[in-house]
C-alpha cells in the first residue's frame, strides 16, 4: 500500500492531540493517522497478526497448477530439447573444466574419452589478439606467418632484434624446451595481466624466453661458462674409458 | 539486467558450454563492455581459456566485439540473446512444419554452430539425412540447396555481417579488429553455387575414400582438400523472423477461439486474418502498430486455393472482425471494397492482458479474475465500487483485493482532493497498470525457469549413479546382440538392473521429462510478454 502517514499539519485536524507519539508509548490504543473507513477496515475490528518471520519456503497453494499442454508438436518439441542438450556436450563448443589430476591413472579411463572433433575459429573475422599464441614450431608455417602479421604492425626495431634471437635460440634448442616453453607459457601469462597495450606482448615473450631458461636445467648446461668439463680429466688420462 | 535474468543465463550458459565459457559470459553480462585482460584478470582465468571461451560465445553470436581508441577491443554480451537459447527447440520444430525435415535439420545445423557457409550446412545435413534413409538412398545436394534458398528467400536465415573486401594497397597496420559490415539489400542473397554431390553415409567399419581413417581425429572447420567456394559467407539463424512468425500464429489462433468456436467445418475467420497476415510478412516491418492497409479484393485474391466463400461472405466476415470489441482487426477506408488493417500492438496487448487474467485465475481464483477483469474494465474502482460491481460480499472483495495488491497485479492510484495529500481526504483507486504488471510477470517467469532448470539438474545429479549403471547395461546389451547373443543371456544382463531400481528411473524419466516441458511452456508465455513489452516501448 502506498505510504500515506503524514505531518503534524494533519494530526491537529484530525484529533485535536498534539503530542504525536501518544499512540505508540504503551496508551493502550493506536492511533490512526487517516480514515480507516477507507481503507476497509472498521474501528475496532481486529487487525491480523504481526508477520514475525519471512514467508515459508514452499507455501500450500489453495488451487492446483494446470496440466501441462500435451500434444504432437509438445512431445516433439520436448524430445528435441533433450536432445539439442546431449549433442550441444558433445559439439567442440562445449569447454570441459580441466580435471584435477588424479593420484593413479586408471586403465579405463583411456577407453572412455569422448572424441572431440576440433574446431578452428575464422581468424579473420576475429580480433586479432583472439588468436592464441603458440610457440611451437611444430604449428606450421600457417600460424607463424599469421603471427608474424598480428605482431607486424606493433613491433618496433629492438623488438624485431630481439624476435630474430629469440627465434635462433629456438632452432638451436632441443624440441623438449619447446614443450616446456608452451606449458610454462600459460603459468607466465596470468602473471603479466598488469600489461594492457598489444604491443607488450612481444616483451612478454621475451621475457618468457628468459625467465624459463634460467628454470630450465635441460638448456643450460650444467656446469658454469668457463669450467672446461672434459679437458681435465682428459690430461690424466692414458687408457680408453669404456 | 535483474539478478533472475542473470542466473538464468548463467544456467543456460553452462549447460551448452560448460563452466568456463559460464563464468566469462556472466562476468561480461554483469559488468557491460571490458577488454580481454580486464575479463581475465577479474575472473581469474587464464588468458588461453578466456580466448577460447570468447571465440565460443562470438561464434554463436552471443557477444560482439568494438574496437575503441587507441586499438582496445573491448567485448559485450548479448543477455537478450543468451535467454534466446531456451527457444531453440521452438525453432527447430518451427522449420520442420514449414519445410519439413530437410528445413528442420538447417535451421538445427545453424542454431547448434552459430554461423556456417553454406556449403558447409548443406553437405552436413545432406549427410544426416543419407543417414535416415533406407540402405542405397541417398540424399542430393540439390534438395538441400533448394530448401536453404527457400528459407533465405522467406528470411528465415539471413547472411552475417561481413568482412569488407578491401584493396590490397592499403597502406598502414592492419585494425586490430575487422569492422563487420552489413547491407539490407545482400542481407539473403544466395551466392551463385553449383553443389554437386550426395549424402554419405558414415560407416564404422572401413575407411572411406573422402572419409578419414578411424585412429585420427577428424578436424572441423578445415576443409579436406577442396577450396570452399563460398568462403567468408556465413549464414545464421534470423530468430526476428521466427518471432514475427510466432507472433502471427498467436493472433491466429486467439482469432480462431474468439470467433471460430460456432463454425463447425471450415474456420474462416482465423483463414482470413491469416491471410492477411501472410500478405504483410514481408512489406510490414514485425515493430509496426499496424500492418499496410490491405483492401479486401486483395484479400479475396489472396485466400487460400480450395477456400470457396464468395464476396460477400468475406465482406461480412471482414465486417465482423472489424466490429469486434478485441479490436485486431481494423478498418482503414472504404476504397477496393474496404481497407482493412491488423492492429499488431492492440492484439499483443490483448494477448497479454489475456494472460494476466489467465494467471490471476489460477492463482487467486476465479472469484478474484472477475474483479481483475471488472478493475481493467473500468480502468479505476474505489473499494466500495469494486463491491458493489463485482457483487462479492465486502470482506472477501477487501482479502482478495489486498492478495492481488501484494502480488503486484493491481496497484493504488491516489487522487488527493486536498494539496495537503490529507489521506482522510483522498481517493485510493485500484487500477491495473498492464505494462509494469506484464514486466512483474515476465521477471516471475524467468526465475520460474531457472528453479525448473535447477532442479532438473539437481534430480539428474541424485540419480547420477543409477543412470551410469543403467546406460551401461544398455551398451552391454547393445554390444551383445550385435554378436548375436542368446535370449536368455539377454535376460540375464537385464536382471542387473532390479526391479526397484527400475522403478525410480521411470519416476526420475517422467519428472524430468515433465521440468523439460514446463520449461518450454513458460517460454511461450516469456515470448508473449517480451514482445508486448517491445512494441510498447517502441511506441513511447
Amino acid at each position: 500500500m502506498t505510504s500515506c502517514f503524514q505531518t503534524n499539519n494533519e494530526f491537529a485536524h484530525f484529533s485535536g492531540r498534539t503530542n504525536p507519539m501518544a499512540g505508540s508509548q504503551g496508551r493502550g490504543r493506536a492511533a490512526y493517522t487517516f480514515n480507516i473507513e477507507a481503507v476497509g477496515f472498521g474501528r475496532g475490528e481486529k487487525l491480523p497478526d504481526v508477520v514475525l518471520k519471512p514467508p515459508p519456503l514452499f507455501p500450500d497453494t489453495d488451487y492446483k497448477p494446470v496440466p501441462l499442454k500435451a500434444g504432437e508438436g509438445e512431445d516433439y518439441m520436448l524430445a528435441l530439447k533433450q536432445e539439442l542438450r546431449e549433442t550441444m556436450k558433445r559439439m567442440p563448443y562445449y569447454i570441459e573444466t580441466p580435471e584435477e589430476k588424479q593420484d593413479i591413472e586408471r586403465y579405463s579411463k583411456r577407453y572412455m574419452k569422448v572424441y572431440k572433433e576440433e574446431w578452428i575459429p575464422d581468424w579473420r573475422r576475429l580480433p586479432r589478439e583472439m588468436m592464441p599464441r603458440k610457440k611451437c614450431k611444430k604449428a606450421g608455417p600457417k600460424s607463424e606467418k599469421v603471427k608474424d602479421m598480428g605482431k607486424g604492425a606493433s613491433l618496433t626495431n629492438t623488438a624485431d632484434v630481439l624476435k630474430k634471437i629469440e627465434e635462433l635460440e629456438k632452432r638451436g634448442d632441443g624440441e623438449k624446451s619447446d614443450e616446456e616453453n608452451e606449458e610454462k607459457e600459460g603459468g607466465k601469462e596470468k602473471s603479466q595481466e598488469g600489461d594492457e597495450e598489444d604491443d607488450a606482448a612481444a616483451e612478454q615473450e621475451e621475457y618468457d624466453e628468459e625467465e624459463q631458461e634460467e628454470e630450465n636445467d635441460y638448456i643450460n648446461s650444467y656446469f658454469e661458462d668457463g669450467d672446461d668439463f672434459g679437458a681435465d680429466s682428459d690430461d690424466n688420462m692414458d687408457e680408453a674409458t669404456y | 539486467m535483474t539478478q533472475a535474468e542473470i542466473k538464468l543465463c548463467s544456467l543456460l550458459l553452462q549447460e551448452h558450454f560448460g563452466e568456463i565459457v559460464e563464468k566469462i559470459g556472466v562476468h561480461l553480462i554483469r559488468t557491460g563492455s571490458q577488454p580481454l585482460r580486464v575479463i581475465a584478470h577479474d575472473t581469474g582465468t587464464s588468458l588461453d581459456q578466456v580466448k577460447k571461451a570468447l571465440c565460443v560465445l562470438i561464434q554463436h553470436n552471443l557477444v560482439i566485439y568494438q574496437v575503441h581508441k587507441r586499438g582496445v577491443v573491448e567485448y559485450e554480451a548479448q543477455c537478450s540473446r543468451v535467454l534466446r537459447m531456451l527457444r531453440y527447440p521452438r525453432y527447430i520444430y518451427t522449420a520442420k512444419t514449414l519445410y519439413s525435415d530437410t528445413g528442420e535439420l538447417i535451421v538445427e545445423e545453424l542454431l547448434l554452430n552459430g554461423k556456417m557457409t553454406m556449403s558447409a550446412v548443406v553437405k552436413k545435413v545432406a549427410d544426416r539425412l543419407t543417414e535416415t534413409m533406407e540402405d542405397g538412398k541417398t540424399m542430393d545436394y540439390a534438395e538441400v540447396s533448394n530448401t536453404f534458398v527457400r528459407l533465405a528467400d522467406t528470411h528465415f536465415v539471413q547472411r552475417c555481417p561481413w568482412v569488407p573486401a578491401t584493396e590490397n594497397s592499403d597502406p598502414g597496420p592492419p585494425p586490430p579488429a575487422p569492422i563487420l559490415v552489413i547491407s539490407e539489400k545482400d542481407m539473403y542473397l544466395v551466392p551463385k553455387l553449383s553443389l554437386i554431390g550426395k549424402g554419405k553415409r558414415r560407416r564404422s567399419s572401413d575407411e572411406d575414400a573422402a572419409g578419414e581413417p578411424k585412429a585420427k581425429r577428424p578436424k572441423y572447420g578445415t576443409d579436406n582438400k577442396e577450396p570452399i567456394p563460398d568462403d567468408g559467407i556465413y549464414w545464421q539463424a534470423n530468430l526476428d523472423r521466427f518471432h514475427q512468425h510466432f507472433r502471427d500464429q498467436a493472433i491466429v489462433s486467439a482469432v480462431a477461439n474468439r470467433m471460430d468456436q460456432f463454425t463447425f467445418q471450415t474456420q474462416t475467420s482465423s483463414e482470413v486474418v491469416r491471410t492477411m497476415l501472410r500478405m504483410s510478412e514481408i512489406t510490414t516491418p514485425s515493430t509496426d502498430p499496424f500492418t499496410q492497409p490491405l483492401s479486401s479484393n486483395e484479400i479475396f485474391r489472396s485466400l487460400p486455393v480450395g477456400y470457396n466463400i464468395s464476396k460477400q461472405v468475406l465482406d461480412q466476415y471482414l465486417t465482423l472482425l472489424a466490429d469486434d470489441p478485441l479490436e485486431f482487426v481494423g478498418k482503414s477506408g472504404d476504397s477496393g471494397g474496404g481497407m482493412y488493417v491488423i492492429n499488431l500492438h492492440k492484439a499483443l496487448g490483448s494477448l497479454a492482458t489475456a494472460t494476466l487474467e489467465s494467471v490471476v485465475q489460477e492463482r487467486f481464483g476465479s472469484r478474484c479474475a472477475r474483479i481483475f477483469r471488472l478493475v481493467l474494465q473500468k480502468k479505476h474502482l474505489e473499494q466500495k465500487q469494486v463491491e458493489d460491481f463485482a457483487m462479492i460480499p465486502a470482506k472477501e472483495a477487501k482479502d482478495m483485493l489486498y492478495k492481488m495488491l501484494s502480488g503486484n497485479f493491481i496497484s493504488l492510484q491516489e487522487i488527493p482532493k486536498t494539496p495537503d495529500h490529507a489521506p482522510s481526504r483522498t481517493f485510493y483507486l485500484y487500477t491495473v497498470n498492464i505494462l509494469s504488471a506484464a514486466r512483474m510477470l515476465l521477471h516471475r517467469c524467468y526465475k520460474s525457469i531457472a528453479n525448473l532448470i535447477e532442479r532438473r539438474q539437481f534430480e539428474t545429479k541424485e540419480n547420477k549413479r543409477l543412470l551410469e549403471k543403467s546406460q551401461r547395461v544398455e551398451a552391454i546389451i547393445a554390444s551383445m546382440q550385435a554378436t548375436g547373443a542368446e535370449e536368455v543371456q539377454l535376460q540375464e544382463i537385464e536382471e542387473m538392473i532390479t526391479a526397484p531400481e527400475r522403478q525410480q528411473l521411470e519416476t526420475l524419466k517422467r519428472n524430468v521429462n515433465k521440468l523439460d516441458a514446463s520449461e518450454i511452456q513458460v517460454d511461450e508465455t516469456i515470448f508473449l510478454l517480451e514482445s508486448y513489452i517491445e512494441s510498447t516501448m517502441k511506441r513511447q
